[in-house]
């Protein structure tokens, strides 16, 4: 069975031949925040950050911005800064990453957390890609080709079609397996066995949304009402609005007069942000925004439908029966509560990230908290939603890549034996 | 002037004006009556038309896109006179349109049929050859639009005779008995477009035989045909080269909207009925264009009535040509079908199962 590698090279290899190569003997493994891995993964932000084909897409810059040198060194020292002298922080071992098909980046940051942790990696790319993913797989392979030699054979990322033989040579293979992508992939890819001792991390499909205090969003100059307009386009558009992380979602927070006014602002705000940034969907896209809007309509307590080139908005009476599906492009439900509290009857555990904007942390905390466990996984500020973390889904990503030998001090005093009892 | 005058008077033959002045009045009381007899048609437009106060322009009569109909079975009739659930033929993995028609719907949808083929076909009904395979109507858990267009269309003919056997190959005896009988006098023709070009003309290179009094109409879209760079034009010239065949007419139409359909003239436009008509819509901002620029289709029709489908929203693109100027003596709107809007692809955290069972 053959196999096509993309990195370290285009070649392909027989599926014995990859399994082989991954294998520990083949490539020796190193303590979590090696100086080697952490060269590797600064040489790859500032490899982005050169490369004129890669300006020009914004999450490119973003992810080498979030790769910074100065950020691993301080992602680093906050690990170091958790960890006890009692616990020894060392790699997993292999590591099998299953990324999503388009969203180009994720690949790099499931990778990276991997890698800096000590791993050896497999990434299974789709052979659906974008522009952005190749340029990534292209800086990627020249950084392992400048790396330290221990790294150079450390990452090998693969691409096969529907071919389950594969997948479960690599499952066997490997001491974490990391599925991103819908809940329809999850469950396909869990299907297929893991060595006794593995583990796995999915990240299935979810759903996120914006809050916004109609109040303090008008008591906000014109310009930042537009600059907040803009990180919000940012965290929709971005991605054409199907990342997780993209607000699908906004509620409004307030009385309702203030909630009336506010949204006219946003949106008029928004649509304003969007004719400067030229951003235009496809046709089909606009068709399909039509569509579901006549299903929502039909289907959920919608009172107003607002359209715009860009932007539809569909008004929620209520969030009862809010159902979470989306077609993308630009469309947003809207809603209005009295404060945050009203909304914890509705979240679920499919939703992921709140982006907020008026809203202090101790309020947050004790939303959080009211919760219970139930929903959100982070909350960040409207701006933020795309901004990756180690922190991601509920889990600690850089922890998840590591394991801990413990080695706690000696309780029991046993004493030397006595020379003089000897006697 | 009610539709039933409207079936009567010669096809194409009211000036686009009077047209639209006539099809408006009875587009706003056929938005009317879905209103009060569809709550969820009612819902749609309170919602999307909170304005909505009547139709001043034909423009103005609000639409509903057709993909609608894959996800909700709307409905302005009773259960009780639901006679029949049309289903679009779709392709495999999409979600199939879902049409009620009572009886009056039904019968509107041939009578309307009837007056548009006779147009080209005359009064009489001719010989038929149905370029398909006999087992598609055998099959009765098949029914479907494809199949309901096959029915249709055999009300215009007798003798029929299947061209095609039930492995879709050239039942080449069938064919030679046929025109052996029937060749020397008009004979109709029927089948879909691609069907009509693979499974038939290709096969038939070679054999000789004369087509030359048949009468083509053929439907389904040329989007397979596209994707062999098979233009209208070579399509035509390929009948007349090969077997003689030169009185072709294509069709557009969708199970939205059976009988409402737009046949071609003689100069290869496509045509809307008396009692239907063809905008031009921005995809984007969903604004009329005016004649010559390429947009999305919307489509109307006054036969539905068992289902708010009298004015929908298509997903294909198209162009009007001219208007009350037609070199074939048509009056009215003259467009063409420029296939389907391409499908875009979608960023996200979307499934990579996809391209792995594509591969």
């Amino acid at each position: 069975m053959e196999v096509g590698m993309l990195v370290p090279d285009g070649r392909s290899a027989s599926l014995e031949e990859v399994v082989s190569l991954l294998s520990p003997q083949r490539t020796p493994q190193l303590s979590p925040f090696s100086d080697s891995a952490l060269a590797l993964c600064a040489g790859l932000s500032q490899a982005i950050f050169r490369d004129r084909e890669a300006a020009r897409f914004p999450e490119l810059l973003a992810l080498a911005f979030w790769m910074r040198r100065a950020e691993l060194v301080s992602l680093r020292s906050q690990f170091r800064a958790t960890s006890s002298p009692e616990l020894i922080a060392v790699p997993r071992g292999l590591v099998f990453h299953i990324p999503p098909s388009n969203v180009d980046t994720i690949f790099v940051y499931s990778w990276l957390l991997a890698v800096l942790a000590g791993n050896r990696n497999c990434i299974r790319m789709s052979s659906r890609r974008t522009p952005q993913s190749e340029i990534l797989l292209r800086l990627l392979r020249d950084s392992l080709e400048r790396a330290d030699q221990h790294l150079q054979h450390n990452t090998i990322i693969v691409s096969y079609g529907h071919n389950p033989e594969i997948t479960e040579a690599l499952s066997k293979a490997c001491d974490v397996r990391v599925i991103w992508g819908g809940d329809h992939t999850v469950g396909l890819i869990r299907s297929v066995p893991l060595a006794i001792h593995a583990r796995e991390m999915v990240f299935p499909d979810r759903s996120s949304f914006a809050v916004i205090r109609a109040e303090t969003y008008l008591s906000l100059s014109q310009q930042s009402q537009q600059k907040l307009a803009e990180q919000f386009y940012n965290d929709s558009y971005w991605f054409d609005q199907m990342a997780c992380s993209s607000p699908k979602l906004l509620v409004w927070c307030g009385s309702g007069a203030d909630t009336r006014h506010a949204s006219q602002a946003f949106w008029a705000a928004l649509d304003g942000c969007i004719s400067t940034r030229g951003f235009a969907a496809p046709a089909a896209i606009h068709m399909k925004k039509l569509v579901f809007s006549c299903e929502s309509i039909l289907d959920l307590p919608v009172s107003e439908y607002y359209r715009s080139r860009e932007v539809t908005v569909l008004t929620l009476d209520s969030l009862k029966n809010y159902a979470r599906q989306h077609s993308g492009g630009g469309l947003f439900f809207t809603t209005r509560v009295d404060q945050l509290s009203d909304l914890v009857p509705f979240l679920a555990r499919k939703d992921q990230t709140l982006t907020y904007f008026g809203f202090d942390t101790d309020e947050l905390t004790t939303f959080a908290i009211s919760l219970g466990g139930k929903a959100i996984d982070r909350m960040v500020p409207i701006g933020q939603a795309l901004q990756f973390s180690r922190f991601w889904d509920g889990h600690d990503l850089l922890r998840e890549f590591c394991r801990f030998v413990h080695i706690p001090p000696p309780t029991v005093d046993l004493e030397p034996q006595n020379d003089s009892r000897r006697t | 002037m009610s539709f039933d005058s409207l079936l009567q008077l010669p096809q194409y033959s009211l000036p686009q004006k009077e047209k639209e002045a006539i099809l408006g009045k009875e587009l706003e009381a056929l938005t009317e009556y879905h209103r009060t007899r569809s709550e969820a048609y009612a819902r749609l437009l309170r919602v999307l038309h909170p304005h909505y106060r009547g139709v001043r322009s034909l423009s103005n009569v609000p639409y509903l896109p057709v993909g609608l109909f894959k996800s909700h079975m709307l409905q302005s009739v009773p259960d009780a006179d639901v006679f029949k659930i049309l289903r679009s033929s779709g392709t495999t993995g999409q979600r199939p349109s879902i049409v009620p028609l009572d009886r009056e719907t039904a019968r509107r949808q041939t009578v309307a049929l009837s007056r548009i083929m006779m147009h080209v076909l005359g009064p009489k009904r001719m010989p038929m050859l149905l370029v398909e395979s006999p087992s598609l109507i055998l099959d009765r858990r098949q029914f479907n639009a494809r199949v309901a267009g096959l029915l249709g269309m055999m009300n215009f003919g007798r003798n029929h005779t299947y061209a095609l056997d039930a492995a879709l190959q050239l039942d080449i005896h069938g064919i030679r008995a046929f025109l052996d009988q029937f060749g020397h006098e008009p004979f109709l023709l029927f089948g879909f477009t691609f069907v009509v070009w693979h499974n038939f003309l290709l096969q038939l290179k070679g054999q000789k035989l004369d087509f030359s009094n048949g009468i083509l109409i053929h439907t389904g879209g040329w989007k397979k045909l596209q994707e062999q760079s098979v233009s209208q034009e070579e399509f035509r010239q390929r009948f007349g080269e090969e077997i003689g065949l030169t009185r072709i007419f294509n069709f557009y139409g969708m199970v939205e909207q059976v009988g409402s359909v737009f046949l071609e003239g003689e100069d290869g436009l496509l045509y809307p009925p008396n009692f239907g008509d063809v905008i031009v819509r921005d995809p984007v901002t969903l604004q009329e264009l005016p004649p010559g620029e390429v947009g999305i289709l919307q489509v109307l029709s006054l036969l539905p009535l068992s289902y708010p489908g009298h004015s929908l929203l298509t997903e294909d693109l198209g162009r009007i040509h001219s208007i009350d100027d037609s070199s074939c003596g048509r009056r009215g709107k003259a467009f063409s079908v420029l296939g389907r809007l391409p499908q875009a692809e979608m960023r996200g955290c979307s499934d990579v199962i996809a391209s792995m069972e594509a591969a």
